[in-house]
């Protein structure tokens, strides 16, 4: 714990330090140290626990209404710790040497400070065991964040998403009053042990869960709560995107994971609701992913579309905790933090790697870019391995943790009762698979590959190396998980059993249910083994042969130009018709042109037309607001005589 | 003979046999329309051919268009060896290897896919664009059918499904079974662009889906592709014998036998459809996936209705 602490206080320090520190080099390096320093004793000590199967604890005791506050680290706080201080300390570097190559260089500092705060507080939600103390990170998160999605706040748009985020965290936060005041009324204290205790004698369980899932599902930004997310991740600067998408929205998870650790075991219900809402957001997620021309709201889509994925591994574990299948209530969470683990390593590079782009191009549309893998071969490298690890197949991580989801929907098919309707789900998961392939081809084809599509992205040039290296050291993880995914078999299995209460679950025989994840190891090396074969074979074969160069073909038209390249509004254009109006997508056709536009159906289509009505409304309210005084004078007499009536009434 | 030996024999008989299957479909094409057709032992010729040649990349290409042929060919190899070739066991055997064989086919698609995008060329830009509507309703059919085998033999393993289990389940499941093998076949057909989906001897570039991804690719990486073709569309096809005929029962050398015959006999097939059926105009592809996909639906509401 203390290793934990002291981390923390190093991250901290990387807040306040730097801005004290004199202008330079040495402010520079000292956020850069203190948080990639911080970071790593975080994580070091989360892995420790971890990998001791231990819980520690630490109680300040407190007079103060709300009780004490405890923090402490358990197998579900460590692994989302771990994720929180890796991609703390890369998105940091990185978006350290964004900033500083920004519109706003001067303002860099305040970044900085900004993000390590956001960094401190996401530690402190995954570890906090009490109420008011999660509370309050929770929230120093959520404003945190909306300062560096507002960072550019010159713009409109920017403004209007921060505006956004703003209203949609704190709802969020109300619901999470409402819900630990509902569940707190019978406990002891306000810590997550006492509400644990408290749980099986309370009243009204299905309205905390319920609440549980909405609120915390507004932060993960499931279908249909997912309407801020993509405004936040293409306003904010590319790091701060990484994170938000990496942890932020994933505290979400954690939320929904930690109110089914204590309470235990959900009803079936539950369990069917988290399935239907992960298959539905799932589906819509890369549907509306692949409508998309600016790049970090595609991006964004996409992490709609794993909280999917992820909500599916939960959807599992409720499902075999409420029917009473153990071991696969300890697959399916299992699978779903694993998933979001891996989620948290590539969608982090993909959004770096994206945002290095940004800075040389100047544009997120990706209509208006083209032929970058020349001219940013490693930006590309980075951008490829990610979309092959978010695509989830082999080698990479992405294939290890959606493979794990798959064999909990055929093990619940294996069932016997309602169980076995969650087969269902697996059919989703393969057509969301294949649109998320359809939709990373577009993107990385029509962005890197072929020719430059406007003068601007003809003349750019490779990003530094404080770019390159957090995202190499973010690819390297994808690479490690996805050939060894047998190490980490022990941690995930433990993970899932903590959360599903198994009393066992620091013991090794938790491990059994998840297996040793041998399957996806051999088969991911014996596959880069066969690549690795192969491409030595075409070496040899081609060494003395004759390689031409030529145009491409063109059915023999010799003077092909960029405008003549596929767009991503037409690449897209077959899968978001066959999808009709759910895809909300506008098309404009003419003789010369395609284009598709894209809108968000529940933000634009539900959310702001009502809003309007709503306006509306409260106008017809407008004519009490006189400002005259003596008139809010016959409205505190009106007020407090009917008070006065309703007593003597009411008696 | 131990089974990883008959699993190994068999691997290589699907990968000798995989370019006669396509000969054999387009030899019975070309009688059945009263043509004589290229000997069945064109495609081998062909792929020797392009061996031996030199190649022309396109100046706009970088090293995915070369990266892609490899990747490809090694992943369908890799799809291979997590089926039980032999009927029995396969060589990579796994709970939920099953997703393995259909999610590397998806990792060698995305290499070909990126390639053709690589070529700045509209015509592959656009056959990518097919190529991928097509793939992602197949991938969701696929996972249907896997899914009744599944259910109807209570395992996630390839080796379970199409192995002892499966003649376990064949008195009592055959008509789920007989769905499956109908809607596998048709997704076949999708998967690996024949007809009714996509015609390989078309020479129209605005109609093609698979060749014209891969126009820009020539000398050996088009032999890689080509033959990867070939191999997908047999161990599809050896899939769809397997269920027709369970041969974990079978002698080793009787069950090979009956692998090999059933592969050229679903050429032959193959070539009866592409003989009497017309391609499909490409606005009504998706109703055709549909179609195909809703068989591995029925056959699962079977399953899941039959059986406690």
């Amino acid at each position: 714990m203390t290793l934990f602490l002291v981390g923390f206080g190093l991250v901290v320090a990387a807040a306040i330090v730097p801005p004290v520190l004199p202008h330079g080099a040495a402010r520079r390096s000292a956020f850069g140290a203190l948080l990639v320093a911080g970071c790593g004793l975080t994580a070091a000590a989360a892995v420790v626990a971890l990998a001791g199967a231990r819980v520690i604890q630490l109680t300040w005791r407190s007079y103060l209404p709300g009780g004490d506050a405890v923090i402490g680290i358990d197998p579900l706080s460590a692994v989302f710790a771990i994720a929180v201080a890796v991609l703390g300390a890369t998105n940091g570097i990185f978006g350290d040497a964004d900033v500083r190559s920004g519109a706003h260089p001067e303002r860099s500092t305040e970044a900085n400070a900004l993000y390590a705060v956001l960094v401190a507080s996401l530690l402190l939600v995954v570890t906090a065991q009490s109420v008011v103390l999660f509370l309050t990170a929770w929230e120093l998160m959520a404003i945190s964040s909306f300062l560096l999605v507002i960072f550019d706040h010159g713009q409109a748009d920017v403004r209007r998403a921060g505006w956004i985020y703003v209203v949609a965290t704190h709802v969020s936060t109300l619901l999470l009053f409402a819900m630990f005041a509902l569940w707190s009324g019978t406990a002891r204290d306000m810590t997550f042990a006492s509400l644990a205790d408290a749980w099986a004698g309370m009243p009204n369980r299905s309205v905390i869960l319920l609440l549980g899932l909405v609120a915390f599902g507004v932060k993960a930004g499931y279908v249909p709560l997912h309407f801020w997310l993509p405004p936040a991740h293409s306003a904010s600067p590319s790091h701060v995107s990484a994170l938000m998408s990496g942890v932020v929205i994933k505290t979400g998870i954690y939320g929904i994971l930690r109110v089914l650790t204590l309470s235990g075991a959900p009803p079936a219900w539950f369990g069917w609701t988290v399935l239907v809402l992960g298959g539905i957001s799932a589906l819509l997620g890369v549907l509306w992913a692949l409508a998309q021309h600016d790049v970090k709201r595609l991006l964004a889509y996409h992490s709609v579309e794993n909280i999917g994925i992820i909500m599916l591994g939960i959807g599992i574990g409720a499902l075999g905790g409420a029917y009473g299948y153990p071991a696969l209530a300890i697959l399916g969470y299992g699978a779903a933090v694993l998933h979001m683990v891996n989620h948290a390593l590539f969608k982090s590079l993909l959004f770096m790697a994206a945002g290095a782009v940004y800075r040389r191009t100047h544009t997120r549309n990706i209509e208006e870019l083209g032929g970058l893998a020349r001219r940013m071969p490693w930006t590309f490298l980075m951008f490829f391995i990610g979309a092959v690890a978010i695509i989830g197949v082999p080698p990479l991580n992405g294939f290890v943790s959606e493979w794990l989801i798959y064999v909990g929907l055929y093990d619940a098919a294996r069932t016997v009762g309602a169980m076995r309707l969650a087969i269902f789900a697996a059919p989703v998961l393969a057509l969301v698979g294949g649109l998320a392939l359809a939709c990373f081809a577009k993107v990385t084809g029509v962005v890197f590959l072929g020719t430059a599509r406007s003068a601007r992205v003809a003349e750019s040039s490779e990003v530094g190396s404080s770019y390159l290296i957090p995202q190499g050291v973010l690819a390297a993880a994808c690479f490690a998980i996805g050939l060894l995914p047998a190490l980490l078999a022990t941690a995930i299995a433990r993970v899932g059993a903590f959360v599903a209460g198994d009393p066992a679950w620091g013991s090794g025989g938790a491990g059994a249910s998840i297996g040793t994840l041998r399957g996806p190891m051999l088969f991911a090396i014996a596959l880069t083994a066969a690549i690795a074969v192969a491409a030595l074979l075409r070496f040899a074969l081609m060494r003395r042969r004759s390689i031409r160069r030529a145009p491409t073909w063109g059915c023999g038209y010799p003077e092909p130009t960029p405008r003549m390249q596929y767009t991503a509004s037409s690449f897209a254009s077959p899968l978001v018709s066959m999808f009709g109006a759910v895809s909300g997508v506008y098309e404009h056709r003419g003789a010369t042109i395609f284009h598709s536009e894209p809108r968000d159906i529940v933000l634009d289509g539900v959310l702001v037309r009502a809003w309007a009505r709503v306006e509306a409304a409260a106008l017809r309210l407008r004519p009490i607001q006189q400002g005259r005084l003596h008139l809010y004078l016959v409205y505190v007499v009106a007020a407090v005589l009917s008070c006065l009536v309703y007593f003597v009434v009411a008696r | 003979m131990r089974p990883a030996a008959s699993a190994w024999i068999a691997l290589a008989i699907v990968l000798v046999v995989a370019p006669g299957v396509l000969g054999v479909a387009s030899r019975t094409r070309a009688l059945l329309t009263r043509r004589r057709g290229a000997p069945v032992l064109q495609s081998y010729y062909d792929l020797l051919k392009l061996l031996r040649r030199g190649s022309v990349l396109s100046d706009t290409t970088s090293r995915v268009f070369r990266a892609a042929p490899v990747c490809l060919v090694a992943s369908t190899l890799l799809a291979g060896a997590v089926i039980p070739l032999d009927g029995r066991a396969a060589l990579i055997r796994f709970p939920g290897d099953v997703v393995a064989l259909v999610y590397a086919l998806a990792f060698g698609r995305f290499l070909l896919v990126l390639a053709a995008l690589d070529t700045g060329s509209s015509f592959e830009g656009m056959g990518a664009s097919r190529e991928v509507t097509v793939a992602s309703i197949v991938e969701l059919g696929l996972f249907l059918s896997f899914g009744t085998l599944a259910a109807l033999t209570k395992t996630s393993s390839l080796s379970g499904m199409l192995g002892a289990p499966l003649a376990a389940a064949w008195p009592t499941g055959s008509p789920a079974i007989l769905m499956t093998a109908v809607g596998l076949f048709a997704l076949m057909l999708a998967e690996c662009t024949r007809v009714p989906v996509d015609d390989p001897a078309t020479h129209l570039e605005l109609t093609m889906i698979h060749e014209v991804m891969i126009l820009d690719h020539s000398g050996p990486d088009l032999a890689l592709i080509l033959y990867s073709s070939a191999l997908e569309l047999s161990i599809i096809a050896a899939i769809i014998v397997t269920l027709l005929a369970p041969r974990g029962d079978m002698p080793v050398a009787v069950s090979l036998a009956v692998l090999a015959a059933g592969l050229l006999a679903t050429g032959v097939a193959i070539g009866i459809v592409e003989a009497t059926v017309a391609r499909l105009r490409l606005p009504k592809i998706p109703l055709y996936l549909a179609s195909a996909a809703s068989l591995g639906l029925f056959s699962l509401v079977l399953v899941l209705w039959s059986s406690p």
